[in-house]
């Protein structure tokens, strides 16, 4: 009888410490940042210094259930206010330019030109993508933030809350570099598990960057 | 005058209803499928591939990355996302062909452009050849094989002297109702598939590509 109340003991002090593991696990190597309106502050100011961003990136698309990854490179370029132009090369070639309230798709067959005024989930996909890059997306009423940091970057959780957004996003994680600002990383989290990750790399901030970039 | 009107304008009604009517099948005429020939092009097989998808739906446009995943226990699944990563849907065909949707998004979570994807999908993975062929028809200089399921007959069809598969068809008695081409290599890693749509305004283009 007291070796099966030792046993129980035993295995709800294993279960208790695999709870709070999985709790603190769920950021590994971050802490909260403890000082919020500091750091939105910080963040709005250093952010908006960054006019122009010229980047490479990799963008993996992980499907747990189905143990498959696809990797994609290409180019990046964001022009303030409001210009991003996202450029995949491999494997496959995909362009999208979204300028102001406009946007262009082309893929290998078409090219197709949306105001994005004329669909509302559009709407939100194109501002949270300017957003983020722009550091506007803690003043977004689309999601509730959390933030964590490290010694070199700053970790927002970001959890949507609309249900049009829910469908499609669990939670969004922004890592931005602590030294410029700069968005290091954007990983999506899907409701069924999948996850996207894109990666920034060879940033360029602040140079010269052509507006015949986000011709639509 | 006017009478003469009339029948012209009946009898050029009577042409297009009769030409709308005509059998797409009328002139298959019925041969001994040939075993060799099945057991060589019938499309049983497909082989894991990434696809460029790129969909035109009377007048809408969309693309993204299409993956046909052969699972280790024979099963199939079909996930479609859009270029950036977000998932649009995720299908599976157990081994024994039975249909399931583990993922859809709200946009897309209608019946019929659900039944119209799973035989899209159940035909170009030749779910349908699966069971014993014992239908077989020529028309021109094509062998058509069939297997009838319900309504309809899914065909692979291939050349007189079986040297390729030249096109699949899904059709109900009279009507062609969906033409799946295939380019390039050939099944069971098939490197181009257009799925055309003859009773309403749909094609799937889909180009396979290597993974990085």
């Amino acid at each position: 009888m007291s070796k099966n109340n030792s046993l129980h003991r035993f295995l709800l002090t294993m279960l208790f410490c695999v709870f709070v593991t999985s709790v603190d696990a769920q950021y590994a190597g971050y802490k909260p940042v403890s000082d919020l309106p500091s750091f939105k502050k910080k963040f709005a100011t250093e952010s908006a210094k960054v006019k122009s961003i010229t980047s490479d990136f990799t963008q993996e698309k992980i499907l747990m259930a189905l143990t498959e990854k696809i990797t994609s490179t290409g180019k990046f370029w964001f022009k303030r206010e409001n210009r991003v132009r996202i450029e995949y090369i491999k494997p496959f070639a995909y362009l999208m330019i979204m300028n102001n309230d406009k946007m262009l798709v082309k893929d290998n067959d078409k090219e197709n030109k949306i105001n994005v005024k004329s669909n509302r989930l559009f709407q939100q996909v194109h501002r949270i993508m300017i957003d983020c890059v722009q550091g506007t997306i803690l003043d977004s009423k689309d999601f509730t933030t959390r933030i964590f940091e490290d010694d070199k970057v700053y970790l927002l959780e970001m959890t949507p809350s609309s249900r049009a957004l829910r469908e499609f996003f669990q939670t969004i994680l922004l890592t931005v570099e602590k030294n410029d600002y700069s968005v290091k990383t954007i990983e999506m989290n899907e409701p069924a598990g999948d996850k996207t990750i894109i990666s920034f790399k060879n940033k360029k901030l602040n140079e010269q960057v052509a507006d015949a970039v986000f011709a639509l | 005058m006017n009478k003469s009107l009339t029948q012209f304008l009946l009898f050029n009604f009577a042409s297009i209803v009769c030409l709308a009517c005509a059998s797409d099948y009328k002139h298959m005429r019925a041969v001994e499928p040939d075993a060799t020939c099945i057991s060589k092009l019938a499309p049983r097989q497909f082989s894991t591939s990434w696809y460029h998808a790129s969909v035109d739906v009377i007048g809408k446009h969309i693309s993204g990355l299409l993956l046909i995943k052969n699972m280790p226990d024979s099963a199939y699944r079909i996930v479609f996302t859009n270029e950036a990563g977000v998932t649009f849907f995720d299908f599976g065909f157990s081994r024994d062909g039975k249909f399931n949707v583990y993922n859809i998004i709200n946009q897309l979570n209608k019946g019929p452009v659900i039944q119209t994807l799973r035989k899209d999908f159940e035909l170009i993975l030749g779910l349908p050849f699966h069971t014993k062929i014992s239908q077989a028809w020529t028309m021109d200089d094509d062998v058509f094989y069939g297997v009838t399921q319900k309504k309809e007959t899914a065909y692979f069809i291939t050349s007189k002297d079986c040297a390729s598969l030249r096109r699949l068809e899904l059709g109900s008695s009279r009507k062609r109702k969906v033409t799946v081409n295939i380019t390039g290599q050939p099944y069971p890693t098939p490197d181009k598939i257009e799925i055309v749509h003859n009773t309403f305004d749909m094609q799937i283009k889909l180009t396979r590509f290597e993974k990085e």
